[in-house]
């Protein structure tokens, strides 16, 4: 019993210590690469504010831009550390303030876009084998090819140019629903093909033989006997979805003017703001990692073999 | 295009019309506010309006200023309701409004006045307010009517760059180090500012201008849209900036408005002359490369029917452009000949010449790009974002750079970025030029209005001669509105608040 306690809790730790050194390295990653990008937020302030080279040295030395790389990075990796990421320097606001207010636009964004496309997936999945000589499997392979060929920005351009422009019907600038739904529909593309097949091929294993021959319905049979065993498959999705999905949002959150992570990201990197871009990339990192450990829970829960 | 009578300048100049204070807004009708005004131009960048980055166009209305650029660029009274300026042009004495409310409904006085001129003084680096602080003598306020500015040698332009002042109540949040919450005396209040998303500012309900505003409250959408044509079209915004690439489209929709900005935007090509490479630093190659320059047909491209063709900084009508320095523009038209030939005397083969073009991302840029490719130059063209050109263009190890700037409160604006000491340099090559300093200070140091542009048209007749930057024209630019949206004008710079005209006249009719 105490050994495998140990054996598991050491097994837990070098998973955390393994997520907490691809944090680390995300992070360092992130510091330089930004930094190898053309002009810092003094320029930007230059540009709209007129700044003369004086004034241009005196801001780059307050702000801390004029010291080495790896001082800037020690110094704000001993701030981050500590759950300080800093102010931003663009907006003299502290970071934390920046992203607790970005943050509830990108989660409800991703839970409902994933909500609504595993539904439909799912949905449309299951159907598809209950009634195989239907459209619906070619619903199926139409939905998946969509997912595939059309980027959530065009269609996002295009409901806006039929909806918003052209109907009238919806706003342009801060609405939610063709953002969710263009993304639950791109979701439901990414899950509906592969829990189909798995689906099909459940549907020939014995047990299933054995279910019919007793006269179970179709629809019971899929609903107690496939699903059930299917569900990891949704579950793998969904996480790697809902991982792709936090810093996937953006280009929605950028077309709808939907002021979440995405969004903040995005101008950040516009700006030149470095501890934003530092401290918003972590937090994407973090909901990755966080969201890939809970969908791996999740799998060992629903598959014992998973377990052994 | 604008035109401002010399002698109107002139009395302005001199005597802060007293005559002029009567604001426009008397005329505003006592109607009761209602509805918000949704609008976008230009982003809000600190909640510091002494600190700003480029902020004018949100932050006019919530603080205001001792003085107003008025749609034909004069300056106007606006917290100030007079001013007289000494005869040696060095002291100011401003008279303050009175009965302006803070938003905290505290009375203006003059000690607060002086109070933001010392923060901005002593606080606040860069910004077009650098260059007249640092000659600042003595800040004064005798009486609560009365702020006396004393300045070390007159300074011609200092009553417009006063209109970018933003007079803030001292007790405002912040007032130490960075202000978090402005208490100004705009039409409009200081209220959620959400950065790069949207800023609200309720109505004041106690403005000094009677009936106004004329709004329940304002909305800005701060997003970083590059077309905001869709959201005018769908009616998300009421009134916003657009590109001239969409005004075909907004003009067909009947809901829509288009209007232009009173001063302009204007497109050049400067050459390196902080570190000049060979044989860029020879003036017949600087001529050559002008003679490949298409200038009606840039203008065409970057700005259609509301472009003008000039070879000067100030647009063609207004009171700094010479109409003879016009005429005798070389690179009025094009003329490949001459450019080859002129090549060909200063020994240069182009087939051997690098020639590295530095440019934000807009498609006008390829128009340098393909004409020097035409001249048979081996072009490397950096097309960056403003930021990343901005960082590029101070490396100096380019040759030609198209670019384009906007309006500014004063012609002076547009001359010190040629100044050796002049801040944001890079866009028109980092000139160093000590004749061409000494004539833009001496016009700033004059106070009569004939010798300052005659001062400053010597200025740039040594601009055109060296070639240090080539003007190719300008263009006001368009703004539209939703036709529900009724008494908004632009006005001469970005500056949504003004005397006489801005957001505080803006109200929304019902929708047809």
């Amino acid at each position: 019993m105490n050994h495998a306690f140990l054996h598991n809790a050491t097994q837990a730790g070098l998973a955390l210590a393994r997520q907490a050194l691809l944090l680390a390295g995300i992070a360092i990653a992130v510091f330089l690469l930004i930094r190898i990008v053309p002009g810092d937020v003094v320029d930007a302030m230059a540009l709209e504010g007129s700044l003369d080279e004086e004034a241009i040295a005196d801001l780059r030395a307050d702000l801390g831009l004029d010291a080495g790389a790896l001082t800037q990075f020690r110094i704000w990796a001993g701030r981050a550390l500590g759950g300080d990421f800093g102010m931003s320097l663009r907006f003299d606001r502290p970071v934390s303030e920046l992203i607790l207010a970005a943050l509830p636009t990108t989660l409800i964004l991703a839970v409902l876009a994933l909500s609504a496309g595993l539904a439909l997936g799912v949905g449309l999945a299951t159907a598809a084998v209950l009634w195989p000589r239907s459209p619906l499997p070619a619903l199926v392979e139409a939905l998946n090819l969509w997912s595939i060929a059309l980027p959530t920005f065009c269609v996002g351009l295009a409901s806006i140019l039929l909806f918003s422009v052209g109907l009238g019907w919806l706003p342009v600038i801060g609405q939610w629903l063709s953002p969710v739904l263009i993304l639950a529909i791109d979701n439901a593309g990414q899950v509906v093909k592969p829990l189909h097949e798995d689906l099909k091929e459940a549907a020939t294993a014995s047990h299933i033989r054995t279910a019919r021959a007793k006269g179970l319905s179709p629809a019971r049979i899929v609903l107690r006997h496939l699903l059930p065993n299917a569900l990891t498959t949704v579950v793998a999705l969904g996480g790697m979805i809902l991982a792709g999905m936090i810093g996937g949002a953006l280009t929605m959150e950028v077309l709808f003017g939907l002021p979440g992570l995405g969004t903040l990201a995005f101008q950040a990197i516009s700006g030149r703001d470095y501890p934003v871009i530092q401290a918003v990339v972590l937090v994407f990192a973090a909901g990755v990692v966080v969201v890939n450990g809970l969908a791996d829970l999740a799998q060992r829960a629903l598959d014992p073999r998973l377990r052994r | 295009m604008t035109d401002v009578p010399l002698n109107l300048l002139r009395r302005h100049l001199l005597l802060g019309g007293a005559a002029l204070a009567l604001p426009a807004s008397a005329l505003a009708q006592a109607a009761p506010r209602a509805g918000t005004l949704k609008v976008a131009f230009l982003g809000l960048d600190t909640s510091d309006p002494h600190r700003h980055t480029g902020s004018i166009a949100v932050q006019q209305v919530y603080v205001e200023t001792l003085t107003s650029i008025a749609d034909d660029g004069t300056v106007k009274p606006f917290l100030a309701t007079a001013w007289e300026i000494s005869p040696d042009g060095k002291r100011y004495t401003f008279t303050i409004r009175e009965g302006v409310r803070f938003h905290n409904g505290r009375l203006l006085t003059a000690e607060d006045v002086r109070a933001n001129a010392v923060r901005v003084r002593d606080q606040v680096r860069g910004g077009w307010l650098s260059a007249p602080m640092r000659l600042v003598d003595t800040l004064e306020a005798p009486d609560a009517r009365t702020f006396v500015m004393t300045m070390k040698e007159p300074y011609g332009p200092l009553l417009n760059l006063l209109s970018e002042l933003w007079i803030v109540a001292p007790e405002s949040e912040g007032w130490a180090q960075t202000i978090r919450q402005p208490i100004g005396t705009g039409p409009f209040r200081f209220g959620r500012w959400q950065p790069n998303v949207s800023f609200h500012a309720p109505a004041f309900a106690q403005y000094w201008q009677p009936g106004l505003p004329r709004a329940a409250a304002v909305e800005f959408s701060l997003r970083d849209a590059s077309d905001l044509s869709l959201a005018l079209r769908a009616g998300d915004l009421h009134i916003a900036r657009v590109g001239y690439d969409k005004l075909a489209s907004v003009r067909a929709d009947p809901n829509l408005e288009v209007q232009f900005m009173k001063d302009t935007t204007w497109w050049f090509w400067s050459f390196n002359n902080r570190n000049p490479r060979p044989p860029f630093n020879d003036v017949r190659v600087r001529q050559a490369v002008s003679f490949m320059l298409d200038k009606p047909a840039f203008m065409r491209f970057v700005a259609g029917e509301a472009g003008v063709v000039t070879n000067q900084m100030a647009a063609p009508g207004q009171f700094f452009w010479d109409k003879a320095m016009h005429d005798a523009d070389a690179h009025a038209a094009p003329n490949e000949d001459r450019a080859r030939a002129l090549l060909r005397e200063a020994g240069v083969n182009p087939a051997n010449t690098p020639c590295r073009i530095v440019s934000w991302q807009s498609a006008y840029a390829e128009i340098a790009v393909q004409a020097m490719r035409k001249l048979g130059f081996q072009v490397e063209h950096l097309a960056l974002d403003d930021i990343g050109a901005q960082r590029r263009l101070g490396q100096y190890d380019w040759d030609l750079a198209p670019f384009a700037s906007g309006p500014r409160a004063d012609i002076f604006l547009r001359f010190v970025r040629l100044m050796s000491d002049g801040p944001n340099v890079g866009l028109w090559g980092g000139t160093r030029d000590a004749e061409f300093d000494r004539l833009v200070r001496s016009a700033i140091a004059s106070v009569d209005l004939d010798q300052r542009r005659r001062l400053y048209l010597a200025a740039w007749q040594r601009a055109l001669d060296n070639y240090y930057t080539v003007v190719i024209g300008h263009a006001p630019e368009p703004i539209v509105n939703r036709r529900e949206v009724t008494g908004y004008a632009p006005g001469f710079t970005w500056g949504q608040h003004r005397v006489d005209g801005g957001l505080a006249f803006g109200a929304l009719a019902a929708r047809g």
